[in-house]
């Protein structure tokens, strides 16, 4: 039987998500004999193939154009889309700025903070990803197959999840593998 | 009324008429959600969290609220139901800031877990993220609009429980915001710090700053134990974690308090400023130093037996009823009380307060002391359009309550306005008992309640310690179980500063360490066991909730006792 194509990326986010995807430990080993690994942020290959794969994996808030460009992408080239997380299913902590306008988060970060020398400015470059006005939750910007929310989800909701999927149904998880932290 | 006969979930039951579709439904062990709903409180049904289907009604109706009739069919977990509910948690998420990763309440809030009961994995709507400020101008605990469902259970709370109707709302849908007074800072505010909207808020937008990220639900204990603080002698609960009391709760199943406490009761434990006690003391050249136990215990001993009868043993109101049959048993001399005489009538019950239709408050403030009487006072007035006459020279917090202020020399006056009063009650503390007792008297069919000076003030009395420190001869040594009393009067300071030989034992180094020769460590109310006699004459237990290896205060008088005992004997005496 072929093997089920995975591909994941992470936005804006401090990795936690995947890391709790570690966390399944040697249940790795077992779950590498289902699935392929196609992209990832630590692989070489970045994007998901043009071909497609089976399921997305995104962590992470959608917080600027270059965020919203990979899950777009990632949204176009496979079948399900997992929003792994807080930040990935409600914004999260990177939601926290939505309650400021982003002139003044800006403004606050790169002139204003303790520790910066005067007469600094905000970052203006073509190169620098724009921030959007607010931090979105994936599901704000592109449909959404399954949300899996915690700060981070745990180890065993996230091989529950997958293991379901792997049995060919759609997971419901159950109260005890939900947490929102 | 008759009872009235419904089905739900298929379940028959018969409850009185004018129960609600809740109250029915929780009789037979069947759960409705609740959220805005409040066991204490009167129901309102704002948040619909425990809509139901009724059969011929047009809508889902709140169960909190909707009144039971005769044939009525009510679904409490049909699809249509469990659809409704996921669509209200859905807009609870939505409008505010509900994002339980950097919320304090994360692990204890009522939202949360209905969120996870209703397994809500994302949420539909769009988020308005609405700029709400934080208030942070009271001492001990915030307000965080950003978190606050607009239950309203904080402003029902304040109202029919404390009787201080402080908080309202203002505006009108989205726009409505929880508010103090006529929209000032809370710190500035009527408030009085009782925090009882604090202990019923359902989430995160009420947070105690002691003990905010301290511990979730599911990692502390909850111990039932008592205040001494005064003589209402308030049941507690102490919220406990790693040994650590992080914060104080109101016990809802306990008389005479009901879950309500005051600042005091509430608030001061944890926020104490002064000095602990954990190691005896003695007073050296420079000042008191650090000893060991035998060598204080010692020391207090043999001073005690140098004075014999020329000692003073002055107990306090935060001492148990067993540490003050301690004092009597192991200790010579004379016996009295720190804070004042125990008042030689019996109090009424706390609860006529919720009878009175007339309360003649003599000579003490209730909103200083006893407040939680004093909060039984304001929900009469509130509630049930009881009148209050305060009889007092100087200024009453409860002044403005008052439909007649009288002075002490007017107090007669009292006794025509009290004619047309049906359960008239006078109350009062040891000052006014005198007046109080003969106004009592001539007012038919009036309950005379009496507070008690202190906390414990009735076990010592039990115990047999009863008159007051003022009524003492002078002494050369005097021991004085202090406990955790914050100040000692200015009569006892003349008392010890002239005294040749003062030993304490205290929970703290103030306001002890100016006159203190010896200072042997006590707990302090969460840290011991025993019992205390309240105002009323309800013998109550104190319950130990952590434990900081300290002697208990019975056990350091004991060993006091038995270095005399000991050191007669070998002198043959």
């Amino acid at each position: 039987m072929a093997k089920v194509t995975v591909c994941t990326d992470w936005l804006d986010i401090c990795s936690g998500c995947h890391m709790s995807l570690l966390d399944i430990d040697e249940r790795l080993v077992q779950l590498l004999e289902h699935i392929q690994l196609l992209s990832s942020p630590i692989t070489d290959l970045k994007h998901p193939p043009k071909e497609g794969c089976d399921i997305g994996i995104l962590t992470g808030a959608v917080s600027n154009d270059h965020q919203l460009a990979v899950a777009e992408e990632m949204r176009e080239r496979c079948k399900i889309l997992i929003a792994l997380g807080d930040c990935a299913v409600f914004g999260g902590i990177c939601a926290m700025r939505n309650f400021f306008d982003v002139e003044d988060v800006l403004k606050r970060v790169y002139v204003e903070t303790e520790s910066t020398a005067p007469d600094q400015k905000v970052p203006q470059s073509p190169e620098i990803a724009k921030l959007l006005p607010r931090v979105k939750a994936i599901n704000e910007v592109v449909d959404v197959d399954l949300h899996v929310p915690g700060c981070p989800p745990t180890a065993d909701g996230i091989w529950f999840v997958l293991t379901e999927f792997l049995e060919g149904r759609m997971p419901v998880i159950p109260e005890e593998l939900l947490t929102y932290d | 009324m008759p009872d009235v006969r419904i089905t739900i979930d298929g379940k028959e039951v018969s409850v009185p008429a004018g129960s609600t579709v809740l109250e029915a439904a929780e009789s037979i062990g069947i759960e409705i959600p609740t959220l805005c709903h409040h066991p204490a409180v009167e129901p309102i049904g704002a948040c619909r969290m425990c809509l139901v289907e009724i059969e011929k009604q047009r809508t889902l109706q709140p169960a909190c609220t909707f009144p039971v009739s005769d044939g009525m069919v009510v679904h409490t977990h049909s699809e249509k139901v469990i659809k409704a509910r996921r669509f209200v948690l859905q807009l609870l998420f939505s409008e505010r800031n509900h994002f339980c990763m950097y919320c304090q309440m994360s692990g204890s809030c009522e939202l949360q877990d209905l969120a996870y009961e209703y397994g809500l994995d994302h949420w539909t709507y769009e988020r308005p993220f609405p700029k709400l400020p934080v208030d942070a101008s009271r001492e001990y605990f915030i307000m965080d609009h950003n978190r606050c469902i607009l239950c309203r259970r904080c402003i029902r709370a304040c109202d029919e429980l404390v009787g201080n109707k402080t908080l309202g709302i203002k505006n009108r849908g989205t726009n409505s915001m929880i508010i103090a007074d006529l929209d000032v800072p809370f710190g500035e505010s009527s408030c009085v710090s009782c925090g009882t909207c604090l202990q019923v808020c359902p989430t995160g937008a009420l947070a105690d700053r002691a003990s905010a990220y301290m511990g979730a639900e599911d990692e502390i204990e909850r111990v039932k134990s008592r205040c001494m603080a005064c003589s209402v002698g308030c049941g507690v609960e102490l919220i406990v974690r790693e040994n650590r009391v992080i914060r104080i709760e109101g016990d809802w199943d306990a008389e005479p308090n009901s879950g309500l406490l005051c600042e005091i009761g509430r608030f001061h434990p944890l926020h104490e400023q002064r000095q602990r006690v954990y190691e005896p003391l003695i007073r050296g050249e420079d000042g008191l130093q650090k000893v060991d136990w035998e060598d204080a215990l010692g020391l207090a001993a043999e001073k005690i037996r140098e004075a014999d009868d020329d000692l003073v043993s002055v107990v306090s109101g935060f001492a148990s009823t067993e540490a003050a049959e301690a004092v009597i048993n192991q200790l010579p001399g004379q016996k009295v009380t720190m804070e004042g005489p125990a008042p030689d009538v019996q109090s009424a019950p706390l609860s006529t307060l919720d009878e009175a239709d007339l309360f003649i408050v003599i000579d003490a403030d209730l909103t200083v002391n006893y407040q939680v009487a004093g909060f039984a006072i304001k929900r009469g007035f509130r509630h049930r359009g009881a009148r209050l006459v305060v009889i007092d020279d100087e200024e009453n917090g409860l002044d403005p309550w008052a439909s007649e202020k009288l002075s002490l020399e007017e107090a007669e006056e009292v006794l025509d306005r009290a004619e047309d009063a049906e359960h008239p009650v006078v109350l009062c503390d040891v000052e006014g008992l005198e007046l109080a007792q003969s106004l009592s008297k001539e007012i038919s069919d009036s309950d005379l309640v009496v507070f008690a000076p202190a906390g414990n003030t009735l076990g010592l009395k039990e115990a047999g310690i009863e008159s007051a420190f003022a009524e003492s001869e002078k002494a050369s040594v005097y021991y004085v179980l202090a406990d955790e009393a914050p100040e000692m009067g200015d009569a006892l300071s003349q008392a010890l500063s002239e005294a040749e030989f003062v030993i304490v034992q205290a929970s703290f180094q103030e306001p002890w360490d100016d006159v203190a020769d010896v200072i042997l460590p006590s707990p302090i109310t969460s840290e011991k066991s025993g019992t205390m006699v309240n105002t009323e004459g309800r013998v109550e237990q104190i319950v130990a909730a952590v434990d900081k290896s300290l002697p208990d205060e019975v056990e350091v008088i004991e060993k006091i006792g038995n270095r005399i005992r000991a050191a007669s004997a070998s002198a043959g005496e």
